[in-house]
């Protein structure tokens, strides 16, 4: 609503002063509305990337809303469905997942950045991830490049080193869990069984998804897909973790100590950096690999997600300025989010920047994001498809199965049914 | 047929007032009914239609995940509504008592639940039924359970939350009816009764319920399509798992619609499989009805 009175207020401000519209659309002040999920992460970096631009256009204002990210994807799907774009803002976040699902899903409802973005200096997996017919759509933001964070203090009650997860593979990790149960009563992970990420994690860790390069199904006869439903069944039976609902217990698991660990991207970086008093308490080592698995390495991704511009947004030419002349230039901005949010952006000039060389003492003076660039580089490319929602359904719902202990097989062939189903 | 002036202006007049809301009806109700059959027939992915003929009804038929909806939605039906509509006219019988101390009070508590939010009562029934949540605590403390129940993580009571949920709110919406219905039954019908000695069950079997036939009909179609219908509960609960367990009809349109790449046309289809299973369970309870009046 407030959006709307304000543009109405701008309007009749233009109307009554009698400027040429095209003057106006220049010099007056402009409001762009921004969706994501994250008030911590991608919202504060939209915040620190706007604050930069209003240093140059200072009339303009932004406004960034949050939702939780299912709803923001499922209410941003249901209103390009119903054709009205009043109330669409002028730039969504979408997830990789994502991101071909509503390109070719919504044809025209995004508009494609080709001609406003020099592509080549930023990292051709992301964009590859939002072009469709030769056109790209997105401004690349964060990787999701994954690592193993662990509270170094409570491993060390247990005495763990940090060398000794190093390069581990995860039946290695499920021992050192094992042993922390055993010396801590620490369960090592919290774990949410309405999620798939730990195995999309394994997946791509080794090259596979549910999915080819040209979008067939690869669930049955992968041994890839194998490999990661029986290593997480080992996982979840060994007595090592912890069930968690929501994001919220997750979150607030590994935080408060409860859990000393977990696995997931970089972006978690500011959750767990959100809690200065832990500071110089943690650590960060590469992803475990599957055993025994071909192709398999200690470098994987989860998440990740970009900037795209509506073509309905009202907005719309000042959106593409702001988004150009500070996501896709902007080289101290990167330093500055990498420090502040552990945000690891895709632009290629900002990775010579300080910061990606500098050490961090809240994990331990180690060069973290050094070292997150360096397990970037080894991420296997993979095609997530168009159809990754349904492909992660049908996989949780199999989880309380594979939890039980249930026959591997059987499962994956469910999954693979349920997929192949779906996917018409 | 001659007609005369006046009748023929009285008959443009009376359409032309009865017009704005046909009109109204037309835009809001008819035209999107007659589009969503149409959209039935289309298949393609988000906006991008093509007629697909009876390819939609193909995929019902072989779709493990509407099939898995469409049984835990009969299930909810067949558990749900029976307990709820008992429940609502024990309720009933019981708050009709005029000797009852505190009746309104009674009535206005029962009623309560079906004027609260949605939303507000479903997270709610979240917190009491998390892993530490007060249903837990209480139980623990009562030694009625050894470990705490993971209540929506787990298939069985996943489900068992939801039917909680859900009588919980309709069942005093349900006895608002039949209180209302027991007021108009005549006293001397019970007056006649007691004084032959006719025991209080019976009188409550023989006289109070065949009596509220008409209203017990009315209660059972509307509750049938409401739990057809169940969507609010189950995706603020559970999100229709653990493993689909209490995945809805609702739900899984609105997943083919608004979670998964859009298949607007199938989600049509599945929508209408609801309004045939309307029809025929309406159709057989005022036959079922009807029999039993003869």
């Amino acid at each position: 609503m407030i959006r709307i009175t304000s543009r109405w207020r701008n309007t009749l401000a233009v109307a009554l002063t009698g400027v040429s519209l095209f003057s106006v659309a220049a010099a007056s002040a402009a409001e762009i509305t921004v969706w994501c999920w994250d008030p911590n992460f991608n919202g504060a970096t939209m915040e620190e990337a706007f604050s930069r631009y209003k240093a140059i256009h200072p009339d303009d204002t932004i406004k960034v809303e949050i939702f939780e990210k299912a709803a923001m994807e499922q209410k941003l799907q249901a209103q390009l469905a119903s054709g009205a774009t009043d109330g669409l803002p002028d730039i969504v976040l979408i997830e990789d997942y994502r991101a071909q699902k509503y390109l070719q899903s919504f044809p025209s409802s995004f508009e494609p950045l080709t001609s406003h973005v020099d592509y080549s200096t930023f990292a051709p997996y992301k964009v590859e991830l939002a072009t469709l017919n030769g056109q790209t759509y997105s401004i690349p933001f964060d990787s999701g490049v994954t690592g193993y964070f662990y509270r170094s203090d409570l491993l060390a009650e247990a005495g763990i080193t940090p060398d000794q997860l190093n390069d581990i593979t995860w039946d290695q990790l499920i021992e050192i869990g094992k042993t922390v149960k055993e010396k801590t009563g620490l369960p090592l992970l919290p774990i949410d069984p309405t999620s798939s990420d730990w195995i999309r994690i394994m997946l791509q860790s080794a090259g596979s998804w549910y999915f080819d390069a040209d979008g067939n199904v690869t669930i049955k006869d992968n041994p890839v897909f194998k490999a990661a439903v029986e290593t997480y069944q080992r996982l979840m039976t060994a007595g090592i973790t912890t069930p968690v609902s929501g994001w919220t217990e997750y979150t607030g698991s590994f935080t408060s100590g409860k859990t000393p660990s977990t696995f997931s991207g970089v972006w978690m970086t500011a959750t767990i950096k959100a809690n200065a008093d832990q500071s110089g308490k943690w650590g960060v080592a590469p992803s475990p690999r599957l055993d025994g698995v071909e192709g398999a390495g200690n470098a994987s991704n989860l998440g990740g997600s970009s900037w795209y511009v509506l073509s309905s947004a009202p907005e719309k030419e000042k959106a593409i300025d702001f988004l150009t002349s500070i996501w896709a230039k902007d080289v101290d901005f990167y330093q500055k989010i990498l420090v502040n949010q552990g945000a690891l952006g895709t632009y290629l000039p900002a990775r010579e920047g300080e910061a990606f060389k500098a050490s961090d003492e809240f994990f331990g003076g180690e060069p973290v994001w050094q070292n997150f660039s360096t397990w970037l580089a080894a991420i296997p490319a993979v095609n997530y498809g168009i159809f990754t929602e349904e492909a992660d359904t049908a996989t949780v719902a199999q989880i309380p199965a594979i939890t039980s202990g249930g026959n591997v097989d059987e499962i994956i062939a469910a999954i693979d049914a349920q997929v192949r189903q779906q996917i018409q | 047929m001659a007609q005369s002036a006046l009748a023929r202006s009285e008959r443009i007049n009376g359409w032309l007032f009865v017009m704005p809301a046909l009109v109204l009806l037309g835009i809001f109700m008819v035209y999107p009914i007659l589009w969503s059959l149409w959209m039935s027939f289309q298949v393609g992915r988000g906006m991008n239609f093509s007629f697909g003929g009876t390819a939609n009804i193909m995929r019902l038929t072989q779709d493990p995940v509407f099939l898995r909806a469409l049984s835990n939605t009969m299930l909810f039906l067949a558990m749900q509504v029976p307990i709820m509509l008992v429940l609502a006219l024990f309720f009933a019988n019981a708050l009709n008592d005029s000797k009852l101390w505190g009746r309104g009070f009674f009535r206005t508590a029962i009623f309560l639940p079906c004027v609260t939010s949605l939303v507000a009562y479903s997270v709610i029934f979240k917190s009491i039924f998390a892993i530490d949540g007060i249903a837990n605590q209480t139980l623990l403390v009562l030694h009625l359970i050894e470990n705490p129940i993971n209540w929506l993580s787990d298939p069985f009571w996943a489900r068992v939350v939801v039917i909680t949920a859900i009588t919980w709110r309709w069942t005093g919406y349900n006895m608002i009816f039949y209180l209302a219905a027991m007021q108009n039954i005549d006293r001397s019908i019970y007056e006649a009764a007691r004084i032959d000695g006719v025991p209080a069950w019976a009188r409550f079997w023989f006289i109070t319920v065949p009596l509220l036939k008409p209203v017990i009909l009315f209660t059972s179609v509307i509750s049938t399509i409401g739990t057809l219908q169940l969507f609010d509960e189950v995706n603020l609960l559970t999100q229709g798992g653990p493993s689909d367990a209490t995945l809805t009809l609702s739900l899984y349109i609105y997943n083919l619609s608004f979670r998964f790449m859009p298949s607007f046309g199938y989600a049509a289809t599945v929508s209408y499989v609801i309004v045939i299973l309307v029809g025929i369970l309406s159709l057989i309870q005022f036959i079922v009805a009807k029999d039993r009046r003869a």
